[in-house]
């Protein structure tokens, strides 16, 4: 699995798409900056789809709100470009070519999960640490006092929003590779992905507010934020390990007994 | 091509794969000398990917058994990288060069990246290593597949229609790189509609349609007896009608047309019949330009066996 892992990291590794990672990253952080800080609220509560207050981006872990707020709506993303990515190993014939040198196909699957999810870890955390930085820029634009952002306790809220973010965007992509490994097109996954976690996850919870609790992407949503008011941050781990297994297992074992047949 | 046929490469047993109640794979047995340039014939549908991809562990038989360089085809693990594959079409990532895309696929197979620059050369991809594998045309696509499969030095070779879609220059670049490859001392397995290229390349030969075997053996076996007629010309035309009257009164089946006679071979030696009109001619003062045995080739056999019922 190693091999598979350092040779997913050859192919995505390459100078152009490190450019646009970093490119991606910094404006990332940028918007997600300046969103978090022009619309922070003097007071409420963090729900699914609310912004930070002026009390959490004072408080402990105030320099990575901005972070964590913004991270919310990439898994989405993630999501989409996992399905395309996996998917179109399937329907490119590339997953084939790989199944001749390595015939162990959890190997292979796993392995490519794996070396994706590392190049996404490294992502995070630039973009954690990007987004701290123009935090500390915009900061004085609202009076906020940055005393606290160095402080240890703020050090580790900025590796727990870490962990969550990652932890959900890590779901995102075990979801996307299973509609990937299901459907085996691009097209078609990108399709039944985009209606479910786009239009009906979020159209529907407006009327059915335990969908927050029940729906994985609102579920995933939750865990990226470090927790809502709908849904705590112990209960979002427990159904997103929950969910993510179910995916996982559905995708072994439809890699492990199908035909390679594209 | 080569002639050490001294072991087995590949050899199974009654394979078989259902589809619904299509069978793709008909209790097919198949044994592979090693060291033979194989061809794999059978029209469309015949069963000829299904049955490489059950070889390479790609679809899972529904019956049947066979080894494959000594081991069981149960656990591809064990013999697949010494298996070299191009099956279906070449499938790479678009994005990278076709050089990164070997390095990629030595890492996955553990295999040497130092060959890299050599197997571009091999295939004639030297100075094309560097560009976007979308660059490439399809001739091309097809060579870095050949080189990818050559990653592993292996023992077998598997060829799925190489030279598809390949112009006639392409094909015959691709039948050299065959015949080079043979030279090597592996065995190679290959698939591929154009009959003639298969006989100029191939020293043994798999016929099969719809997923069952209609012959398996040395190429030469098959096109052997094969000869239905022995073709005569006579140096000067006027003598065509007596050279016939002259065969036929020593019993001979003729059949006069155009500018040659075709004397019938009816289950006689060739060489015997060609020594007999020969002689017969000279004896009659006249000379022969040519004298050959109208062949049997590989289309007309493989056309009588699949339409003719041979099997």
């Amino acid at each position: 699995m190693i091999r598979i892992i350092r040779a997913e990291l050859i192919r995505v590794l390459r100078g152009r798409t490190i450019a646009i990672m970093a490119a991606s990253a910094l404006a990332f952080a940028a918007v997600a900056a300046l969103t978090v800080f022009s619309t922070a609220r003097k007071t409420g509560t963090a729900t699914r789809r609310s912004g930070a207050t002026l009390a959490d981006l004072v408080g402990d872990g105030g320099g990575t709100q901005a972070f964590a707020v913004g991270a919310s709506f990439v898994g989405f993303l993630v999501f989409v470009i996992f399905i395309a990515l996996i998917a179109t190993e399937f329907s490119g014939g590339t997953f084939r070519a790989v199944l001749l040198r390595e015939p162990h196909r959890l190997r292979v699957i796993v392995g490519k999960l794996a070396g994706l999810l590392l190049v996404a870890a490294a992502l995070v955390a630039l973009v954690e640490v990007l987004t701290f930085g123009m935090s500390l820029l915009l900061a004085p634009t609202k009076d906020i006092a940055t005393d606290q952002w160095f402080s240890l306790d703020s050090v580790g809220a900025a590796l727990r929003d870490y962990v969550t973010v990652f932890g959900g965007i890590a779901g995102w992509a075990v979801f996307g590779t299973t509609l990937a490994v299901i459907f085996r097109s691009a097209p078609l996954a990108l399709g039944v992905g985009f209606a479910w976690a786009g239009p009906f996850e979020n159209i529907t919870v407006d009327n059915w507010s335990a969908g927050y609790r029940f729906y994985p992407g609102q579920v995933l949503g939750s865990l990226i934020r470090g927790g809502t008011a709908e849904l705590g941050i112990g209960r979002a781990v427990i159904t997103a390990l929950v969910y993510t297994g179910i995916a996982a297992a559905a995708t072994l074992v439809l890699v492990s007994r199908r035909d390679v047949t594209a | 091509m080569t002639n050490q046929q001294t072991s087995t490469a590949l050899s199974v047993t009654g394979l078989t794969k259902r589809y619904g109640d299509r069978n793709a794979v008909d209790n097919l047995s198949i044994e592979l000398p090693a060291g033979v340039v194989a061809g794999f014939v059978g029209p469309n549908g015949a069963g000829k990917t299904t049955t490489m991809a059950m070889l390479l562990g790609l679809v899972r038989p529904t019956a049947g058994t066979g080894t494959v360089l000594g081991a069981s085809i149960d656990h591809p693990a064990a013999y697949l990288s010494r298996v070299g594959a191009l099956i279906e079409s070449p499938a790479f990532y678009p994005s990278l060069t076709g050089a990164e895309n070997l390095r990629v696929f030595a890492t996955i197979g553990a295999q040497d990246t130092a060959r890299i620059p050599a197997l571009l050369e091999t295939v004639g991809l030297d100075g094309r290593g560097e560009d976007r594998y979308r660059s490439y045309s399809l001739g091309m696509k097809q060579r870095l597949g050949i080189a990818a499969a050559l990653l592993g030095d292996p023992d077998l070779l598997i060829l799925d229609e190489p030279a598809n879609g390949l112009d006639p220059q392409g094909v015959r670049e691709m039948r050299g790189l065959i015949g080079r490859l043979a030279g090597t001392g592996r065995t190679v397995l290959v698939s591929s509609h154009d009959l003639s290229e298969l006989e100029q390349v191939c020293d043994w030969l798999v016929l099969i349609d719809t997923g069952r075997s209609l012959y398996q053996g040395p190429t030469s076996d098959l096109l052997k007896g094969g000869a239905t007629g022995l073709i005569v010309v006579p140096q000067r035309s006027a003598d065509h009608p007596a050279l016939r009257d002259l065969l036929v009164n020593r019993g001979h089946e003729v059949e006069l047309s155009d500018d040659r006679l075709t004397v019938s071979v009816n289950g006689a030696d060739v060489s015997d019949l060609a020594a007999s009109v020969n002689r017969a001619a000279f004896d009659a003062g006249m000379v022969l330009v040519e004298l050959s045995p109208n062949r049997t080739t590989l289309e007309d056999r493989y056309l009588s066996m699949v339409h003719g019922g041979a099997r």
